[in-house]
């Protein structure tokens, strides 16, 4: 089963600390001085409506609809999860439309290539960009580690068939209370 | 990778964290398992600590001793001897022309610790001799510190943060917790998850009425009336506990007379609230086991703050919700170190560990530590008189240390003039801010990071916090600053370090005489009352049902609603209530110069309105729009929002450029003179040109950052010497 970050609404109270989280994952270790608004892309999403608060970010599909979309197999199942491999992204957006959830997106980011010690400019170089589980970082998810209500859970098969025991669990006692 | 221990600077939750340096620089901060934040931290504790750097990102870090000798001349670069001796010759003179009272200081409920305050109200009191000596508290929970100290003998948190997740039942009123202390909303979620019930009272729609089980959207300004129909409820469903009330209060009868009218179907108009819906929130409360009252400035800022803070204790009274474990009345404190500017007696009434400058064996107690004859006995002018004194030339210099009134007073026109009308103005602070720029004397000290300390936390917790790096630039310790002048007005004051004065203190205050350093090591955290080195702290007030009153009692208080003052019309038709954001702090000069905070948030802010009033002004989601009331304008952006109820707009106060409290009035508590931020008569208005609104933002924002950051680059220009 891949895995993936799940989200409790019941616990979330909107303050976008995994977006910082999430954003600061993915500088290379560059720290937190390099976050501007311009380039401010996190792959988490907070989402806030009259009645619902809560992070919205990639599900790592079974049969991933960003997967089956990508004409140049730019998308793969790695490590229990979805993957993207950025050499091959053409930035067609297929697969931003093909993602029932808005956890996609394309950015671009400059493009450079080192030369002789020298730096080259290569205009721009497409990314689909989503939620990669953080899979360089040892800690797992910054998301997961930051959430100060720990709203955020990093699902794998085992946290998931523990749900669903309790779950059931659950189900048969209110069926108890029922019949009773 | 060094780490060192420090205690979060941001909201009076206390969240233990270490600060992650790396080559004499900040680059991360990591949570620690404190006592009230448990390993956890928020935005702001993970991403706020970049401002020590000196990122100039919205204002820079002070440098040097900086003066102006007219207040039309540019500001020079000075050093601190003569810094010192301008600041000593010209205060000694004002007080020699003018007299004591003619001075006013303030203390900082900020990043400076509980030490500098101690000493600053020393310094005013005994070197000035005066005691105008405040602090922010006055503008956020002076009202519950005055009100609980009638009703119930003490004006702290009588519970502690850990508790909240064990008690039955949270009354949340007027107290946006999501927003303002992340880490204690976690107790609260918590506290839900094990079964407690939760009832919020809160116009808005705020993230913990999502998570209610009764969520009571009363109007704006209608507090008063609210809580009374809650005590009549108690009274007539008779679900107060008698035997408390007739073993533990006083003032029963008077009480029951004054909330007898206010039935919940009499305040049904008032409130705008279902009867029902009343009754069920306080059969919910008197049903727990245990019950915790929660508030914050949805009480407190109003002009009847007071009163409701005696309204509420009241329900705790009635139910005898107090002096034991997980129930209580919580004031949850603001900013990091509210509570310690309190505790230490930046207070014009009151000495450290409360007690009071009008009792003449405290004031002989202090006179002696202090070696001076006497101490003033006249109680203080608090902060919100100062514009008005100032005018009026009963008030002639300021000595303002680590606060923006520029930007956090109400009615700000009003603020400049009184600024304007001072003969002399000391800001002391780490920031350029535009409180210093209309100052004579600035003066720079350490920030958070740089200096240690003791904070306390919303619920009387004592704790240690450490330096991180060395400060850089010409740069002192705010008590060290303090000591100089003093000594330089012929009052010898010498410090080595902060427990020296900590030990001091200690030795005034009852109330903190077992909270030795060597308690707070480490994660240590002692909750005072702490009155024996071998006694650990209270974890709640009033044990046994004693009250801090001379009849041991508590007092059942109420009061009669009172209208808000601000009056809506035609003109001026919607409410504007100023709030929180979690991403920002105070007045912003710290968490405005953090690159994830103000990333995720800059100017102009926005003022959140209702579906329905925005379609009605002809005013689309994410528009810039003009604000104004009776005292001012200013252009903000519309953020249109279900969760804001009609006929009511709420704006951050951060804001340079979407200032709200260039448009909130001056308008405040009788008792506590803490003004009504929470209600002011407003107009919105779309503007057509949103091309020219854009750029008109820009441009003015521009404008004030490179006036803020010229000052002080100008001055370093001026002086070589000192540069």
């Amino acid at each position: 089963m891949n895995r993936f970050v799940a989200a409790n609404p019941s616990k979330c109270i909107g303050c976008r600390t995994c977006e910082v989280a999430c954003a600061l994952a993915h500088t290379d270790g560059a720290g937190v001085d390099t976050l501007a608004p311009e380039t401010f892309k996190p792959r988490i999403h907070m989402v806030k409506t009259a009645s619902v608060s809560t992070a919205v970010m990639c599900h790592h599909c079974e049969d991933a609809p960003c997967v089956n979309a990508c004409p140049n197999n730019a998308i793969v199942y790695r490590q229990h999860s979805v993957q993207v491999e950025q050499d091959r992204c053409l930035g067609c957006k297929n697969c931003v439309l093909a993602c029932p959830f808005g956890a996609m997106d394309v950015v671009t980011v400059p493009a450079v290539r080192q030369f002789a010690g020298m730096t080259l400019s290569l205009g721009v170089k497409a990314q689909a960009h989503k939620c990669d589980l953080c899979v360089n970082r040892e800690a797992g998810p910054a998301c997961v580690s930051v959430c100060p209500t720990n709203a955020l859970t990093l699902m794998d098969r085992a946290s998931m068939d523990e749900t669903l025991r309790q779950r059931r669990e659950r189900a048969a006692l209110e069926a108890a209370d029922v019949a009773a | 990778m060094e780490k060192h221990m420090a205690v979060c600077p941001y909201c009076g939750t206390g969240c233990k964290l270490n600060l992650l340096v790396e080559g004499g620089k900040v680059v991360g901060a990591e949570p620690l398992n404190g006592v009230t934040n448990e390993g956890e931290l928020c935005l702001k504790g993970y991403f706020g600590f970049d401002f020590i750097n000196d990122t100039k990102i919205l204002t820079p870090r002070l440098r040097n001793p900086m003066l102006r000798r007219s207040r039309d001349a540019a500001f020079e670069a000075v050093s601190w001897d003569e810094a010192i001796q301008y600041a000593a010759t010209r205060l000694s003179e004002i007080k020699a022309k003018h007299g004591p009272d003619s001075i006013m200081t303030t203390g900082s409920s900020r990043g400076t610790g509980n030490e500098t305050n101690y000493v600053m109200q020393k310094f005013t009191r005994a070197v000035l001799g005066t005691n105008n000596v405040d602090n922010c508290a006055r503008v956020c929970h002076g009202p519950s510190v005055a009100g609980l100290l009638t009703t119930l003998g003490n004006g702290a948190m009588s519970n502690s943060i850990p508790e909240i997740e064990d008690t039955k039942c949270v009354l949340v009123f007027g107290y946006n917790v999501a927003d303002s202390h992340p880490v204690i909303a976690r107790r609260i979620i918590k506290a839900k998850e094990r079964g407690a019930k939760i009832i919020v009272c809160d116009p808005r729609k705020i993230e913990t009425a999502r998570l209610a089980d009764l969520w009571l959207p009363l109007k704006n300004g209608s507090n008063m009336a609210l809580v009374n129909a809650f005590a009549n409820v108690l009274i007539t469903e008779k679900l107060y506990d008698k035997d408390y009330v007739a073993n533990h209060t006083e003032g029963f009868e008077e009480y029951k007379a004054t909330v007898a009218k206010y039935t919940p179907e009499y305040v049904e108009s008032i409130t705008g609230l279902a009867a029902a819906d009343i009754r069920e929130a306080m059969r919910i409360y008197a049903a727990a086991p245990t019950a915790t009252i929660l508030w914050g400035m949805g009480v407190t800022q109003w002009g009847q703050g007071v009163d409701v803070v005696k309204g509420l204790s009241g329900l705790a009274l009635l139910t005898g919700n107090l002096g034991r474990p997980n129930v209580g009345v919580g004031p949850v404190r603001g900013q990091n170190n509210v509570q310690g500017s309190c505790d230490m007696g930046v207070l014009p009434d009151n000495f450290p560990g409360y007690q009071r400058v009008d009792d003449a064996k405290a004031r002989a107690k202090f006179a002696k530590a202090w070696g001076v004859p006497s101490l003033p006995d006249k109680v203080g002018c608090r902060l919100t008189d100062v514009p008005h004194l100032a005018e009026t030339g009963a008030l002639k210099a300021m000595y303002i240390m680590g606060e923006d009134p520029a930007q956090t007073e109400p009615d700000l026109a009003q603020v400049r003039k009184g600024f304007a009308a001072l003969d002399f103005i000391i800001v002391q602070d780490i920031f350029m801010t535009k409180t210093a720029m209309f100052a004579d004397l600035i003066l720079p000290a350490t920030s958070w990071g740089e200096h240690e300390g003791v904070f306390s936390a919303a619920d009387r917790s004592f704790q240690r916090f450490t330096k991180a790096v060395d400060a850089k630039g010409d740069v002192k310790h705010d008590w060290e600053i303090i000591s100089l002048l003093a000594t330089a007005m012929g009052y010898p004051m010498h410090y080595t370090d902060t427990k020296q004065i900590w030990d001091e203190l200690r030795e005034l205050c009852p109330l903190y005489y077992g909270a030795t350093y060597e308690k707070m090591e480490g994660l240590g955290c002692v909750q005072w009352p702490c009155r024996t080195l071998d006694s650990p702290g209270s974890k709640y007030l009033y044990e046994g049902n004693i009250f801090q009153r001379p009849s041991g009692k508590g007092l059942l208080f109420a009061s009669e609603w009172r209208p808000p003052q601000d009056q809506l019309n035609e003109e001026f038709p919607l409410v504007l209530c100023t709030v929180r954001e979690v991403g920002h702090y105070s007045c912003r000069s710290m968490t405005g110069n953090c690159a994830a905070l103000q990333t995720l948030a800059d100017e102009p802010g926005y003022v959140t309105i209702n579906p329905k009033d925005a379609k009605a002004l002809g005013i689309r989601d994410q528009e810039l729009v003009w604000v104004s009331s009776r005292r001012g304008k200013v252009i903000s952006r519309a953020s249109v929002t279900d969760r804001t109820n009609q006929g009511a707009v709420y704006m951050t106060y951060q804001w340079w450029i979407g200032a709200c409290n260039e448009l909130t009035i001056h308008a405040v508590d009788p008792i506590a003179k803490t003004p009504e931020y929470k209600y002011a008569a407003v107009r919105v208005e779309p503007i057509a040109d949103q091309v020219w609104a854009e750029n008109h933002v820009q441009q003015e924002y521009a404008t004030l950052k490179s006036g803020l950051s010229g000052a002080v680059s100008r001055a370093a220009k001026k002086a070589p010497a000192y540069a």
